[in-house]
Protein backbone atom coordinates (compact mmCIF):
# COMPACT_ATOMS: atom_id res chain seq x y z
CA UNK A 1 0.00 0.00 0.00
CA UNK A 2 2.97 2.35 1.03
CA UNK A 3 4.60 1.41 -2.52
CA UNK A 4 1.38 2.89 -4.27
CA UNK A 5 0.60 5.69 -2.07
CA UNK A 6 4.61 7.27 -1.77
CA UNK A 7 4.60 7.59 -5.78
CA UNK A 8 1.57 9.64 -5.59
CA UNK A 9 2.31 11.93 -2.62
CA UNK A 10 5.99 12.27 -4.33
CA UNK A 11 3.93 13.22 -7.75
CA UNK A 12 1.76 15.48 -5.68
CA UNK A 13 4.28 17.13 -3.76
CA UNK A 14 6.49 17.77 -6.75
CA UNK A 15 3.33 19.54 -8.75
CA UNK A 16 2.79 21.78 -5.39
CA UNK A 17 6.64 22.47 -5.21
CA UNK A 18 6.05 24.05 -8.91
CA UNK A 19 3.46 26.05 -8.12
CA UNK A 20 5.18 27.39 -5.07
CA UNK A 21 7.79 28.57 -7.53
CA UNK A 22 6.09 29.94 -10.37
CA UNK A 23 2.45 31.24 -8.38
CA UNK A 24 0.57 30.75 -12.05
CA UNK A 25 -2.09 28.37 -11.55
CA UNK A 26 -3.74 29.37 -8.62
CA UNK A 27 -3.48 33.07 -9.02
CA UNK A 28 -5.46 32.90 -12.36
CA UNK A 29 -7.77 30.31 -11.07
CA UNK A 30 -8.81 33.06 -8.12
CA UNK A 31 -8.90 35.98 -10.42
CA UNK A 32 -10.87 33.88 -13.36
CA UNK A 33 -13.27 32.29 -10.57
CA UNK A 34 -14.26 35.76 -9.21
CA UNK A 35 -14.40 37.34 -12.65
CA UNK A 36 -17.17 35.09 -13.47
CA UNK A 37 -18.85 35.64 -10.35
CA UNK A 38 -18.70 38.91 -11.25
CA UNK A 39 -19.99 38.45 -14.96
CA UNK A 40 -22.88 35.83 -13.95
CA UNK A 41 -23.85 38.79 -11.39
CA UNK A 42 -24.34 41.03 -14.23
CA UNK A 43 -25.42 38.52 -16.53
CA UNK A 44 -28.26 36.92 -14.28
CA UNK A 45 -28.72 40.58 -12.43
CA UNK A 46 -28.88 39.33 -8.81
CA UNK A 47 -31.21 40.75 -6.80
CA UNK A 48 -31.56 39.52 -2.74
CA UNK A 49 -34.88 38.11 -3.45
CA UNK A 50 -33.00 35.65 -6.45
CA UNK A 51 -29.89 34.99 -4.23
CA UNK A 52 -30.90 31.84 -3.01
CA UNK A 53 -31.93 30.36 -5.97
CA UNK A 54 -29.07 31.51 -8.64
CA UNK A 55 -26.26 31.62 -5.79
CA UNK A 56 -25.14 27.66 -6.19
CA UNK A 57 -25.63 27.54 -10.04
CA UNK A 58 -23.17 31.07 -10.22
CA UNK A 59 -20.90 29.81 -7.34
CA UNK A 60 -20.79 26.11 -9.44
CA UNK A 61 -20.07 27.37 -12.75
CA UNK A 62 -17.34 29.49 -11.70
CA UNK A 63 -15.64 26.46 -9.43
CA UNK A 64 -15.66 24.28 -12.72
CA UNK A 65 -14.41 26.52 -15.35
CA UNK A 66 -11.70 27.26 -12.58
CA UNK A 67 -10.92 23.96 -12.37
CA UNK A 68 -10.76 23.48 -16.43
CA UNK A 69 -7.41 25.65 -16.04
CA UNK A 70 -6.22 23.25 -13.35
CA UNK A 71 -6.96 20.32 -15.91
CA UNK A 72 -5.72 21.35 -18.43
CA UNK A 73 -2.25 23.04 -16.60
CA UNK A 74 -2.19 19.31 -15.05
CA UNK A 75 -0.42 17.65 -18.19
CA UNK A 76 0.33 21.13 -20.42
CA UNK A 77 3.07 21.44 -17.83
CA UNK A 78 4.62 17.86 -17.99
CA UNK A 79 4.07 17.91 -21.80
CA UNK A 80 5.82 21.38 -22.37
CA UNK A 81 9.26 19.90 -21.37
CA UNK A 82 8.72 16.43 -21.72
CA UNK A 83 8.20 15.37 -18.31
CA UNK A 84 5.00 12.82 -19.23
CA UNK A 85 6.95 10.81 -20.81
CA UNK A 86 9.87 10.85 -18.20
CA UNK A 87 6.80 9.96 -15.41
CA UNK A 88 6.19 7.18 -17.74
CA UNK A 89 9.33 5.69 -17.98
CA UNK A 90 9.66 5.73 -14.16
CA UNK A 91 8.89 2.39 -12.32
CA UNK A 92 6.00 3.61 -11.15
CA UNK A 93 2.43 2.19 -11.55
CA UNK A 94 0.06 4.39 -13.88
CA UNK A 95 -2.75 4.30 -11.50
CA UNK A 96 -0.06 5.97 -9.07
CA UNK A 97 0.35 8.45 -12.14
CA UNK A 98 -3.37 9.37 -12.29
CA UNK A 99 -4.07 9.56 -8.79
CA UNK A 100 -1.18 12.21 -7.96
CA UNK A 101 -2.82 14.38 -11.50
CA UNK A 102 -6.15 13.51 -10.22
CA UNK A 103 -5.08 14.14 -6.28
CA UNK A 104 -3.00 17.84 -7.37
CA UNK A 105 -6.14 19.09 -9.47
CA UNK A 106 -8.03 18.63 -6.17
CA UNK A 107 -5.79 20.00 -3.80
CA UNK A 108 -5.35 23.16 -5.98
CA UNK A 109 -8.91 23.22 -6.86
CA UNK A 110 -10.15 22.95 -2.65
CA UNK A 111 -7.67 25.57 -2.24
CA UNK A 112 -9.02 27.96 -4.65
CA UNK A 113 -13.07 26.80 -3.21
CA UNK A 114 -12.15 27.97 0.13
CA UNK A 115 -10.46 31.10 -1.08
CA UNK A 116 -13.57 32.22 -3.20
CA UNK A 117 -16.42 30.72 -1.49
CA UNK A 118 -16.19 33.11 1.78
CA UNK A 119 -15.68 36.28 -0.82
CA UNK A 120 -18.50 34.60 -2.92
CA UNK A 121 -20.43 34.42 0.60
CA UNK A 122 -20.35 37.74 1.62
CA UNK A 123 -21.16 39.11 -1.77
CA UNK A 124 -24.14 37.33 -2.15
CA UNK A 125 -25.17 37.25 1.73
CA UNK A 126 -25.45 34.00 2.93
CA UNK A 127 -23.86 32.01 5.40
CA UNK A 128 -20.85 29.43 4.12
CA UNK A 129 -20.77 27.29 7.55
CA UNK A 130 -22.23 24.10 6.62
CA UNK A 131 -20.55 21.14 7.34
CA UNK A 132 -23.34 20.09 4.32
CA UNK A 133 -21.65 22.54 1.63
CA UNK A 134 -18.55 21.55 2.74
CA UNK A 135 -18.99 17.66 2.12
CA UNK A 136 -20.88 18.88 -1.00
CA UNK A 137 -17.91 20.95 -2.31
CA UNK A 138 -15.22 18.21 -1.42
CA UNK A 139 -16.99 15.31 -2.77
CA UNK A 140 -17.77 17.05 -6.05
CA UNK A 141 -14.44 18.35 -6.66
CA UNK A 142 -13.15 14.65 -6.23
CA UNK A 143 -15.57 14.23 -9.53
CA UNK A 144 -14.18 16.99 -11.28
CA UNK A 145 -10.39 15.96 -10.52
CA UNK A 146 -11.31 12.57 -11.41
CA UNK A 147 -12.47 12.48 -14.53
CA UNK A 148 -11.16 15.97 -15.19
CA UNK A 149 -7.45 13.78 -15.03
CA UNK A 150 -8.29 11.62 -17.34
CA UNK A 151 -9.43 14.27 -20.17
CA UNK A 152 -6.47 16.30 -19.16
CA UNK A 153 -4.32 13.22 -19.97
CA UNK A 154 -6.57 12.83 -23.44
CA UNK A 155 -6.04 16.40 -24.47
CA UNK A 156 -3.08 16.95 -24.36
CA UNK A 157 -1.91 14.47 -26.51
CA UNK A 158 -4.41 16.50 -28.72
CA UNK A 159 -3.79 19.17 -31.84
CA UNK A 160 -6.42 21.37 -30.19
CA UNK A 161 -5.06 20.52 -26.52
CA UNK A 162 -6.90 23.15 -24.11
CA UNK A 163 -9.47 23.50 -26.58
CA UNK A 164 -10.95 20.21 -26.31
CA UNK A 165 -10.74 19.56 -23.20
CA UNK A 166 -13.66 21.07 -21.55
CA UNK A 167 -15.75 19.94 -25.33
CA UNK A 168 -15.38 16.67 -23.42
CA UNK A 169 -15.06 17.66 -20.12
CA UNK A 170 -18.79 19.17 -19.34
CA UNK A 171 -21.08 16.40 -20.39
CA UNK A 172 -19.80 14.02 -18.22
CA UNK A 173 -19.00 15.69 -15.40
CA UNK A 174 -22.81 17.15 -15.95
CA UNK A 175 -24.37 14.87 -13.18
CA UNK A 176 -22.49 16.37 -10.31
CA UNK A 177 -22.66 19.82 -11.34
CA UNK A 178 -26.39 19.13 -10.90
CA UNK A 179 -25.80 17.17 -7.68
CA UNK A 180 -23.71 19.86 -6.80
CA UNK A 181 -25.88 22.54 -7.47
CA UNK A 182 -28.82 21.33 -5.75
CA UNK A 183 -27.24 19.88 -2.72
CA UNK A 184 -25.62 23.75 -1.98
CA UNK A 185 -29.15 25.16 -3.07
CA UNK A 186 -30.03 22.95 -0.08
CA UNK A 187 -27.00 23.06 2.35
CA UNK A 188 -27.80 27.24 1.87
CA UNK A 189 -31.04 26.79 3.17
CA UNK A 190 -29.94 25.31 6.28
CA UNK A 191 -30.40 21.41 5.46
CA UNK A 192 -28.21 19.27 7.22
CA UNK A 193 -26.51 16.70 5.37
CA UNK A 194 -29.03 14.07 5.68
CA UNK A 195 -31.66 16.82 4.74
CA UNK A 196 -29.90 16.83 1.19
CA UNK A 197 -31.08 13.46 0.54
CA UNK A 198 -29.75 11.44 -2.58
CA UNK A 199 -27.67 14.20 -4.06
CA UNK A 200 -24.65 13.44 -1.85
CA UNK A 201 -25.14 9.32 -2.70
CA UNK A 202 -25.29 10.51 -6.35
CA UNK A 203 -21.61 12.66 -6.45
CA UNK A 204 -20.29 9.73 -4.36
CA UNK A 205 -21.14 7.16 -6.73
CA UNK A 206 -20.18 9.09 -9.98
CA UNK A 207 -17.19 9.24 -7.86
CA UNK A 208 -16.72 5.69 -7.10
CA UNK A 209 -17.47 4.48 -10.60
CA UNK A 210 -15.02 6.93 -11.61
CA UNK A 211 -12.33 6.26 -9.35
CA UNK A 212 -12.30 2.51 -10.50
CA UNK A 213 -12.66 3.30 -14.25
CA UNK A 214 -10.64 6.01 -14.83
CA UNK A 215 -6.91 4.71 -13.72
CA UNK A 216 -7.38 1.99 -15.59
CA UNK A 217 -8.49 4.01 -18.90
CA UNK A 218 -5.46 6.31 -18.03
CA UNK A 219 -3.00 3.71 -18.38
CA UNK A 220 -4.45 2.44 -22.05
CA UNK A 221 -4.55 6.24 -22.92
CA UNK A 222 -1.20 7.30 -22.09
CA UNK A 223 0.25 4.59 -23.70
CA UNK A 224 2.62 3.83 -27.06
CA UNK B 1 -57.89 7.95 -48.41
CA UNK B 2 -60.94 10.14 -48.36
CA UNK B 3 -61.52 8.60 -44.91
CA UNK B 4 -58.22 10.18 -43.80
CA UNK B 5 -59.30 13.64 -45.01
CA UNK B 6 -62.84 13.41 -43.52
CA UNK B 7 -60.44 12.70 -40.30
CA UNK B 8 -58.60 15.46 -40.47
CA UNK B 9 -61.24 17.88 -40.28
CA UNK B 10 -61.72 17.12 -36.50
CA UNK B 11 -58.86 17.21 -34.69
CA UNK B 12 -56.30 20.22 -34.85
CA UNK B 13 -54.71 20.51 -38.18
CA UNK B 14 -50.91 20.57 -37.61
CA UNK B 15 -50.03 18.91 -40.61
CA UNK B 16 -46.99 20.87 -41.95
CA UNK B 17 -45.68 19.94 -39.09
CA UNK B 18 -45.83 16.55 -40.05
CA UNK B 19 -44.30 17.13 -43.12
CA UNK B 20 -41.35 18.91 -41.99
CA UNK B 21 -40.13 16.32 -39.56
CA UNK B 22 -40.45 13.69 -42.11
CA UNK B 23 -38.94 15.86 -44.90
CA UNK B 24 -35.83 16.27 -42.52
CA UNK B 25 -35.77 12.55 -41.38
CA UNK B 26 -35.62 11.42 -44.91
CA UNK B 27 -33.59 14.17 -46.13
CA UNK B 28 -30.69 13.35 -43.62
CA UNK B 29 -30.83 9.82 -44.24
CA UNK B 30 -30.45 10.29 -47.86
CA UNK B 31 -27.58 12.41 -47.28
CA UNK B 32 -25.73 10.47 -45.31
CA UNK B 33 -26.71 6.93 -47.87
CA UNK B 34 -25.63 9.42 -50.56
CA UNK B 35 -22.20 10.61 -49.10
CA UNK B 36 -20.85 7.26 -47.78
CA UNK B 37 -21.61 5.18 -51.01
CA UNK B 38 -20.11 8.32 -53.20
CA UNK B 39 -16.88 7.70 -50.79
CA UNK B 40 -16.95 4.48 -51.11
CA UNK B 41 -16.99 4.33 -55.06
CA UNK B 42 -14.14 7.06 -54.95
CA UNK B 43 -12.04 4.82 -52.78
CA UNK B 44 -12.33 1.50 -54.97
CA UNK B 45 -11.49 3.23 -57.87
CA UNK B 46 -8.27 4.93 -56.18
CA UNK B 47 -8.09 0.98 -54.61
CA UNK B 48 -7.73 -0.50 -58.48
CA UNK B 49 -5.61 2.48 -59.34
CA UNK B 50 -3.03 1.90 -57.10
CA UNK B 51 -3.46 -1.90 -57.14
CA UNK B 52 -2.40 -1.12 -61.04
CA UNK B 53 0.27 1.25 -60.04
CA UNK B 54 1.88 -1.12 -57.81
CA UNK B 55 1.44 -4.29 -60.30
CA UNK B 56 3.30 -1.81 -62.93
CA UNK B 57 6.14 -1.24 -60.62
CA UNK B 58 6.42 -4.80 -59.80
CA UNK B 59 6.80 -5.91 -63.45
CA UNK B 60 8.98 -3.06 -64.08
CA UNK B 61 11.16 -4.01 -61.27
CA UNK B 62 11.32 -7.91 -62.48
CA UNK B 63 12.73 -6.92 -65.96
CA UNK B 64 14.75 -4.69 -64.29
CA UNK B 65 16.61 -7.43 -62.56
CA UNK C 1 -7.16 -0.80 -70.31
CA UNK C 2 -6.00 -4.55 -70.49
CA UNK C 3 -7.46 -6.73 -67.21
CA UNK C 4 -5.44 -9.07 -65.70
CA UNK C 5 -6.73 -12.06 -65.03
CA UNK C 6 -5.84 -11.95 -61.39
CA UNK C 7 -7.73 -8.30 -61.56
CA UNK C 8 -10.97 -9.89 -63.56
CA UNK C 9 -11.52 -12.78 -60.44
CA UNK C 10 -10.79 -10.18 -57.82
CA UNK C 11 -13.78 -7.61 -59.40
CA UNK C 12 -16.19 -10.70 -60.25
CA UNK C 13 -15.91 -11.90 -56.82
CA UNK C 14 -16.40 -8.00 -55.42
CA UNK C 15 -19.63 -7.72 -57.83
CA UNK C 16 -20.99 -11.35 -55.59
CA UNK C 17 -19.51 -10.17 -51.95
CA UNK C 18 -22.02 -6.77 -51.78
CA UNK C 19 -25.02 -8.88 -52.79
CA UNK C 20 -25.95 -9.91 -49.38
CA UNK C 21 -25.86 -6.25 -48.57
CA UNK C 22 -27.66 -5.06 -51.44
CA UNK C 23 -30.36 -7.55 -51.05
CA UNK C 24 -30.20 -6.07 -47.22
CA UNK C 25 -30.35 -2.88 -48.62
CA UNK C 26 -33.75 -3.81 -50.83
CA UNK C 27 -35.33 -5.29 -48.03
CA UNK C 28 -34.80 -2.30 -46.10
CA UNK C 29 -36.18 0.02 -48.32
CA UNK C 30 -39.18 -2.29 -49.00
CA UNK C 31 -39.65 -2.30 -45.22
CA UNK C 32 -39.71 1.39 -45.30
CA UNK C 33 -41.98 2.08 -47.85
CA UNK C 34 -44.69 -0.03 -46.01
CA UNK C 35 -43.75 1.70 -42.90
CA UNK C 36 -44.52 4.95 -44.26
CA UNK C 37 -47.67 3.49 -45.99
CA UNK C 38 -48.86 2.33 -42.86
CA UNK C 39 -48.08 5.40 -40.52
CA UNK C 40 -49.42 7.92 -42.86
CA UNK C 41 -52.73 5.49 -44.16
CA UNK C 42 -53.07 2.86 -41.63
CA UNK C 43 -52.62 4.64 -38.03
CA UNK C 44 -56.17 6.25 -37.19
CA UNK C 45 -55.47 9.98 -36.71
CA UNK C 46 -54.76 10.71 -32.85
CA UNK C 47 -58.11 12.53 -31.59
CA UNK C 48 -56.45 14.90 -29.46
CA UNK C 49 -53.26 15.63 -31.50
CA UNK C 50 -54.17 15.43 -35.05
CA UNK C 51 -51.84 14.77 -37.42
CA UNK C 52 -48.47 15.43 -35.91
CA UNK C 53 -48.81 12.44 -33.61
CA UNK C 54 -47.48 10.28 -36.63
CA UNK C 55 -44.15 11.56 -35.76
CA UNK C 56 -44.32 9.78 -32.94
CA UNK C 57 -43.66 6.81 -35.37
CA UNK C 58 -40.85 7.85 -36.78
CA UNK C 59 -39.75 9.83 -33.31
CA UNK C 60 -39.64 7.01 -30.72
CA UNK C 61 -38.22 4.63 -32.56
CA UNK C 62 -34.87 6.32 -33.86
CA UNK C 63 -34.65 7.20 -30.13
CA UNK C 64 -34.55 3.51 -28.91
CA UNK C 65 -32.13 3.02 -32.44
CA UNK C 66 -29.55 5.52 -31.07
CA UNK C 67 -29.45 3.80 -27.72
CA UNK C 68 -29.08 0.46 -29.46
CA UNK C 69 -26.16 2.37 -31.48
CA UNK C 70 -24.09 3.93 -28.27
CA UNK C 71 -24.75 0.58 -26.63
CA UNK C 72 -22.88 -1.14 -29.81
CA UNK C 73 -20.39 1.80 -29.22
CA UNK C 74 -19.93 0.84 -25.35
CA UNK C 75 -19.34 -2.87 -26.65
CA UNK C 76 -17.34 -2.76 -29.27
CA UNK C 77 -15.49 -0.50 -27.59
CA UNK C 78 -14.23 -1.96 -24.21
CA UNK C 79 -13.80 -5.28 -26.54
CA UNK C 80 -11.70 -3.19 -29.10
CA UNK C 81 -9.64 -1.97 -25.29
CA UNK C 82 -9.15 -5.53 -24.28
CA UNK C 83 -8.20 -7.39 -28.06
CA UNK C 84 -7.14 -4.61 -30.12
CA UNK C 85 -8.81 -5.77 -32.89
CA UNK C 86 -9.30 -2.95 -35.35
CA UNK C 87 -13.00 -4.64 -36.98
CA UNK C 88 -14.22 -4.07 -33.21
CA UNK C 89 -13.21 0.23 -33.42
CA UNK C 90 -14.68 -0.12 -37.10
CA UNK C 91 -17.48 -1.35 -35.68
CA UNK C 92 -17.61 1.05 -32.71
CA UNK C 93 -16.92 4.11 -34.95
CA UNK C 94 -19.66 3.12 -37.49
CA UNK C 95 -22.03 2.76 -35.06
CA UNK C 96 -21.22 5.84 -33.36
CA UNK C 97 -21.93 7.84 -36.55
CA UNK C 98 -24.88 6.59 -37.03
CA UNK C 99 -26.10 6.72 -33.51
CA UNK C 100 -25.33 10.46 -33.75
CA UNK C 101 -27.10 10.64 -37.05
CA UNK C 102 -29.98 8.66 -35.05
CA UNK C 103 -30.03 11.10 -32.49
CA UNK C 104 -29.82 14.06 -33.87
CA UNK C 105 -32.52 13.06 -36.17
CA UNK C 106 -34.57 12.14 -32.57
CA UNK C 107 -34.03 15.75 -31.45
CA UNK C 108 -35.30 17.25 -34.39
CA UNK C 109 -38.00 15.76 -34.98
CA UNK C 110 -39.19 15.58 -31.49
CA UNK C 111 -38.56 19.29 -31.56
CA UNK C 112 -40.48 19.84 -34.45
CA UNK C 113 -43.76 17.56 -32.33
CA UNK C 114 -43.56 19.55 -29.69
CA UNK C 115 -44.12 22.90 -31.20
CA UNK C 116 -47.60 22.39 -32.02
CA UNK C 117 -48.14 19.72 -28.71
CA UNK C 118 -46.89 21.83 -26.10
CA UNK C 119 -46.74 25.12 -27.25
CA UNK C 120 -42.90 25.35 -27.21
CA UNK C 121 -39.66 23.92 -29.17
CA UNK C 122 -38.21 22.54 -26.20
CA UNK C 123 -38.87 22.06 -22.66
CA UNK C 124 -36.32 20.56 -19.82
CA UNK C 125 -37.73 17.47 -19.17
CA UNK C 126 -35.38 14.97 -17.95
CA UNK C 127 -35.82 12.96 -21.09
CA UNK C 128 -35.08 15.93 -23.28
CA UNK C 129 -32.05 16.75 -21.41
CA UNK C 130 -30.97 13.18 -20.83
CA UNK C 131 -30.94 13.13 -25.18
CA UNK C 132 -29.77 16.40 -25.15
CA UNK C 133 -26.90 15.22 -23.08
CA UNK C 134 -25.84 12.11 -24.95
CA UNK C 135 -25.62 13.80 -28.21
CA UNK C 136 -23.33 16.18 -26.33
CA UNK C 137 -21.45 13.33 -25.43
CA UNK C 138 -21.26 11.62 -28.67
CA UNK C 139 -20.57 14.52 -30.44
CA UNK C 140 -17.62 14.84 -27.95
CA UNK C 141 -16.67 11.34 -29.18
CA UNK C 142 -16.49 12.15 -33.10
CA UNK C 143 -14.31 15.16 -32.20
CA UNK C 144 -11.81 12.98 -30.12
CA UNK C 145 -11.26 10.60 -32.72
CA UNK C 146 -11.25 13.77 -35.40
CA UNK C 147 -8.04 15.55 -33.14
CA UNK C 148 -6.34 12.42 -31.86
CA UNK C 149 -2.69 11.91 -33.19
CA UNK C 150 -3.02 9.03 -34.97
CA UNK C 151 -5.76 6.24 -35.68
CA UNK C 152 -4.42 3.85 -32.90
CA UNK C 153 -4.78 6.59 -30.39
CA UNK C 154 -8.03 7.81 -32.29
CA UNK C 155 -9.47 4.08 -31.80
CA UNK C 156 -8.35 4.41 -28.02
CA UNK C 157 -9.65 7.74 -27.09
CA UNK C 158 -12.92 6.43 -28.65
CA UNK C 159 -13.39 3.66 -27.41
CA UNK C 160 -12.33 5.39 -24.09
CA UNK C 161 -15.12 8.07 -24.48
CA UNK C 162 -17.40 4.96 -25.64
CA UNK C 163 -17.17 3.33 -22.11
CA UNK C 164 -17.12 6.84 -19.95
CA UNK C 165 -19.90 8.19 -22.07
CA UNK C 166 -22.43 5.22 -22.06
CA UNK C 167 -21.51 4.58 -18.34
CA UNK C 168 -22.17 8.73 -17.77
CA UNK C 169 -25.68 8.58 -19.76
CA UNK C 170 -26.73 6.11 -16.26
CA UNK C 171 -25.93 8.79 -13.88
CA UNK C 172 -26.66 11.34 -16.12
CA UNK C 173 -30.74 9.95 -16.48
CA UNK C 174 -30.92 10.39 -12.79
CA UNK C 175 -29.40 13.21 -12.06
CA UNK C 176 -31.87 15.18 -13.99
CA UNK C 177 -34.95 12.79 -13.00
CA UNK C 178 -34.61 14.11 -9.87
CA UNK C 179 -33.63 17.43 -10.57
CA UNK C 180 -36.35 19.68 -9.43
CA UNK C 181 -35.87 22.10 -11.66
CA UNK C 182 -37.92 21.07 -14.44
CA UNK C 183 -41.49 20.88 -15.81
CA UNK C 184 -43.92 17.96 -14.97
CA UNK C 185 -43.77 15.13 -17.43
CA UNK C 186 -46.13 15.52 -19.89
CA UNK C 187 -49.27 13.21 -19.70
CA UNK C 188 -51.45 14.21 -22.60
CA UNK C 189 -49.92 12.69 -26.25
CA UNK C 190 -48.61 9.44 -27.10
CA UNK C 191 -45.31 10.19 -25.07
CA UNK C 192 -47.17 9.52 -21.61
CA UNK C 193 -47.69 5.31 -21.28
CA UNK C 194 -47.67 2.90 -24.15
CA UNK C 195 -50.69 0.98 -22.70
CA UNK C 196 -52.58 4.67 -23.66
CA UNK C 197 -51.92 3.64 -27.15
CA UNK C 198 -54.70 1.46 -29.32
CA UNK C 199 -54.00 -1.78 -31.04
CA UNK C 200 -53.70 -0.38 -34.43
CA UNK C 201 -51.25 2.32 -33.13
CA UNK C 202 -48.95 -0.19 -31.51
CA UNK C 203 -49.00 -2.19 -34.14
CA UNK C 204 -47.80 0.19 -36.46
CA UNK C 205 -45.32 1.59 -33.78
CA UNK C 206 -44.03 -2.45 -33.90
CA UNK C 207 -43.65 -2.40 -37.53
CA UNK C 208 -41.84 1.24 -37.60
CA UNK C 209 -39.42 -0.50 -34.63
CA UNK C 210 -38.33 -3.79 -37.37
CA UNK C 211 -37.99 -0.93 -40.09
CA UNK C 212 -35.55 0.87 -38.13
CA UNK C 213 -34.33 -1.74 -36.65
CA UNK C 214 -32.72 -2.74 -40.75
CA UNK C 215 -32.21 0.71 -41.26
CA UNK C 216 -29.91 0.89 -38.13
CA UNK C 217 -28.41 -2.76 -39.61
CA UNK C 218 -28.09 -1.60 -42.95
CA UNK C 219 -26.02 1.71 -42.04
CA UNK C 220 -23.42 0.39 -39.47
CA UNK C 221 -22.57 -2.45 -42.03
CA UNK C 222 -22.27 0.03 -45.18
CA UNK C 223 -20.08 2.70 -42.65
CA UNK C 224 -18.29 -0.48 -41.45
CA UNK C 225 -17.58 -1.11 -45.30
CA UNK C 226 -16.44 2.10 -45.96
CA UNK C 227 -14.18 2.06 -43.03
CA UNK C 228 -12.51 -1.18 -43.92
CA UNK C 229 -11.92 0.25 -47.64
CA UNK C 230 -10.17 3.12 -46.22
CA UNK C 231 -8.14 0.84 -44.07
CA UNK C 232 -7.07 -1.01 -47.62
CA UNK C 233 -6.32 2.24 -49.88
CA UNK C 234 -4.10 3.36 -46.35
CA UNK C 235 -2.43 0.24 -46.50
CA UNK C 236 -1.62 0.08 -50.66
CA UNK C 237 -0.60 3.95 -50.57
CA UNK C 238 1.75 3.05 -47.91
CA UNK C 239 3.24 0.03 -49.78
CA UNK C 240 3.32 1.89 -52.97
CA UNK C 241 5.08 4.49 -50.81
CA UNK C 242 7.37 2.14 -50.23
CA UNK C 243 8.37 0.56 -53.09
CA UNK C 244 8.79 3.75 -54.51
CA UNK C 245 11.08 4.49 -51.44
CA UNK C 246 12.67 0.94 -52.14
CA UNK C 247 13.18 1.69 -55.84
CA UNK C 248 14.86 4.92 -55.31
CA UNK C 249 17.39 3.88 -52.72
CA UNK C 250 18.36 0.79 -55.41
CA UNK C 251 18.70 3.07 -58.12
Amino acid sequence: MTDFLRPVGVLVWKDIVLELRSRELVVSMLVFGLMLVVVFNFALSVTPQRVATVAPGILWASFAFAGVLAMSRAFAREREQGGLDGLLLTPVSRDSIFLGKAASIFIFMVLVEAILLPIFAGLMGFSAVSFALVLTIVLATAGFAIVGALFAAIAVQTKSREILLPVLFFPVILPVIVGAVEATKLAIGGESVVGIGHWLPLIGAFDAVFLVICPWVFSLVVEE
Amino acid sequence: MLFILLQTQVPPSNLPYLVAAFAVSWAVFFIYAFFVARRQRELQAEIRELQQALAERDSAQDSGD
Amino acid sequence: MSVAPGQQDQRSKAVLRPNIKEIFLLVTGILMLVNIYMIFMVAPTDANLGNVQRVFYFHFPMAIMSFLAFFTVFVAGALYLVRRESRWDNLSYAAAEVGVIFITLTLLTGVIWAKPVWGAWWLWTPRLTTTLILWLIYVAYMMIRAYAPNQSKAAVYGSVMGLIGFIDVLIVYFSVEWWPGIHPAPVVGPLAESDSLESTMRGVLGFSFLSFIFLLVYLVWERVSLRSTEDNVKSLRFSLRRSRAGAAAGE
